[in-house]
């Protein structure tokens, strides 16, 4: 899953960036409101963490752009001014959740959590899909009770599958998911990520569609 | 003269003394002045008469052979003849010894006499006299002495009067109606006078209604078309409500500045301390928490008092609670929470600044919706002209014993649940500043029902 910050104040944002990557995030950072709104609109995120005091644009402005222009992802915003005018005025410009500074980053994290699974559809913290279980709370996942070790990026693919189960994923669709903006894209190194959890999972859970992508198989 | 400090105080009291003063001193003159100048002319009048009549009589004086004065005609004038008409002529003979023996009279004295007094006449002269006549009424007199050609040894005085009341009596007429006339023309000044303080007073009872309406938020502003003798007043107090509503805004976004500045190093020192481990990290934390609830409370406070000394706003109930209710939706998605805003009338309106009815309403709707189990209820009405918002949920509720210390500044019910514990706080406060309460009770739900009572607009 990969997640936008868009964050002026640069502890804070190199903070929530290593909180993030701590669960198994691809994140990208933006100081200002205006590179903020442009990797907003070009990129794909899973969600974005949006501070609404910015420089050179604010944040609700960012955000009705990124509405305007369909961009749908779900985000976060978080609101130093704790009054309840800014909070209407964010969920009007089609905020999902915010956050009052200062907050505790596990309850970001959670929050988080729960707006990427309510934008999947998914009612539960925990993924299942047949023997195996992903537990978005804590980036675990489990095949029938035994506890898996995964790389994180091995992680975000299975992550991104269980997210959209049944679903053709193409593989540019997990190289836009998986990695953050500035990481050095190679399309064969989702093939390896797939073949290693491939190995570590039953048989049969990921399906190359060829020439298209993979499918997450849907429980027997 | 000095006017009871009252009345001295008084615009319209003012302009109404100047104007009556000069309207009765202007009328008395001009009644004197008229008076007096009719007097005159009517006096003149008479003499010229009394003149036109002597000059007759001295034309149609003839004396008999014996020396006796007779008229070759009579005088035309009727009165001559009706006795005591109040017109006479009589002919005496000059010397002192002769005075006022009236050889020859008119008829109008019938058999008296009038009574004149010795007097030396040099030919050509006219004399003026005040005599009294018959029945003793006052008569003006005047005499000239003729030589006759055939004797003008026996000179004869020639004496024309006249009852003065023919003189008075046309005054006294013309006085009682300039009088009447001065006493109309006086009152219609004065009703115009009072009429003309009365409209020209009127923009400032405007004013006052136009200020009144100000300082109870009716308006934000003066109006701008007053007289142009009033307009810079109203200019420069429409100037220092704008100043007014400067300072506060100012203070506000000071306020969230400040809040802004404090709170992302302390979201940066919060986040370094939860990674952290020891005794140091705990510190952090437990100050950091301290350090956020003071700066809330104070923050909201600051803000609050600020605005409750300029009450000109309004603020529509029923699109501050839409909002709210509509962050609450989104923010619960999740748990299925239905939050329903009660059909209430679109005029009903708070005495106060939008931030403040969102602050006290956010806090309460954030409260139910976060203990709510389903359903969460919002009703507002206009009780007296009072505001009364309540809201209800379908939570577990809290016991009597403990609500009076929710309302307490930073006492949390659950530690467990997330915010600051200062919601109902802040709620509290905020509404003592508004003058209004804010009362805790059993919901017909089953939670908590939240009572807030506000002054409505």
């Amino acid at each position: 899953m990969r997640v936008l910050v868009v964050e002026d104040e640069p502890t804070l944002a190199a903070q929530l960036a290593e909180a993030l990557r701590g669960a198994a995030y691809a994140v990208d950072v933006a100081h200002n409101g205006v590179d903020g709104h442009y990797a907003g609109a070009v990129e794909t995120y899973d969600a974005v963490v949006l501070d609404l005091g910015l420089p050179q644009m604010d944040g609700i402005t960012v955000l009705k752009k990124w509405r305007a222009a369909g961009r749908g992802m779900p985000v976060l915003i978080l609101t130093a001014r704790d009054a309840w005018h800014e909070k209407v005025a964010g969920i009007d410009a089609g905020a999902d959740d915010y956050l009052t500074k200062p907050f505790h980053m596990e309850e970001l994290l959670a929050r988080l959590r729960a707006l990427i699974r309510r934008a999947g559809g998914h009612a539960s913290a925990e993924l299942v899909c047949g023997p195996v279980v992903l537990d978005t709370r804590n980036s675990r996942v489990s095949v029938d009770g035994r506890a898996l070790a995964l790389t994180s990026h091995e992680y975000r693919v299975l992550d991104y599958l269980m997210h959209h189960p049944g679903k053709l994923v193409s593989r540019s669709d997990l190289i836009e998911h998986i990695y953050a903006q500035d990481f050095d894209r190679d399309s064969n190194t989702v093939e390896v990520f797939i073949a290693r959890l491939r190995k570590k999972l039953p048989p049969g859970t990921i399906e190359t569609v060829r020439g298209l992508g993979y499918r997450l198989a849907a429980p027997p | 003269m000095r006017l009871p400090a009252t009345l001295r105080d008084s615009l319209r009291v003012r302009l109404l003394a100047g104007t009556l003063v000069w309207i009765l001193a202007s009328l008395l003159a001009a009644g004197w002045g008229l008076s007096g100048l009719f007097r005159h002319h009517v006096t003149e009048q008479f003499h010229a008469e009394l003149r036109t009549h002597l000059d007759q009589l001295t034309a149609s004086l003839a004396l008999d052979a014996q020396g006796r004065p007779a008229l070759s005609t009579p005088l035309s004038d009727p009165r001559l003849s009706r006795p005591y008409s109040g017109l006479y002529w009589q002919i005496d003979r000059a010397g002192a010894l002769h005075a006022g023996t009236g050889v020859l009279r008119s008829r109008s004295l019938w058999d008296d006499v009038i009574a004149v007094p010795a007097d030396v006449l040099v030919d050509g002269e006219i004399h003026r006299h005040r005599l009294t006549g018959p029945q003793g009424a006052r008569l003006g007199a005047i005499e000239r002495i003729v030589f006759t050609e055939n004797r003008p040894d026996l000179p004869l005085r020639l004496i024309v009067a006249a009852d003065e009341r023919l003189m008075h009596e046309p005054v006294e007429r013309f006085n009682d109606a300039l009088w009447l006339a001065l006493a109309v023309l006086g009152l219609g000044l004065v009703i115009a006078a009072v009429v003309q303080v009365v409209v020209g007073l009127a923009p400032l009872r405007r004013l006052r209604r136009e200020l009144a309406a100000v300082r109870n938020g009716g308006a934000q502003q003066l109006a701008d078309d007053f007289p142009v003798e009033i307009r810079p007043l109203v200019e420069e107090f429409n100037a220092v409500l704008v100043q007014n509503a400067e300072i506060v805004a100012r203070a506000r976004t000071q306020a969230g500045n400040l809040a802004h500045a404090l709170k992302t190093p302390l979201t940066v020192l919060a986040n370094a301390a939860d990674v952290g481990e020891g005794e140091l990290a705990r510190l952090v934390r437990d100050q950091v928490d301290a350090a956020r609830k003071q700066v809330d409370y104070h923050l909201t406070r600051a803000r609050a008092a600020a605005a409750t000394r300029f009450p000109a706003a309004r603020t529509p109930v029923h699109a501050a609670a839409e909002g709210l209710v509509r962050v609450m939706r989104r923010i619960h998605a999740e748990r299925g929470l239905e939050v329903v805003v009660a059909p209430m009338p679109e005029t009903l309106t708070f005495r106060g600044e939008e931030q403040d009815l969102q602050e006290m309403l956010g806090n309460l709707l954030d409260n139910a919706c976060k203990w709510a189990t389903h359903r969460v209820t919002v009703q507002a009405a206009d009780a007296a002209g009072k505001l009364v918002v309540t809201i209800d949920d379908d939570g577990k509720g809290i016991p009597a014993a403990q609500r009076e210390a929710m309302l307490r500044r930073g006492v949390r019910a659950d530690e467990q649940a997330p915010g600051s514990g200062l919601g109902l706080a802040i709620v509290d406060d905020l509404a003592r500043l508004y003058g209004g309460c804010i009362e805790l009770a059993d919901s017909p739900l089953g939670g908590l029902r939240a009572v807030l009572t506000l002054s409505a607009a």
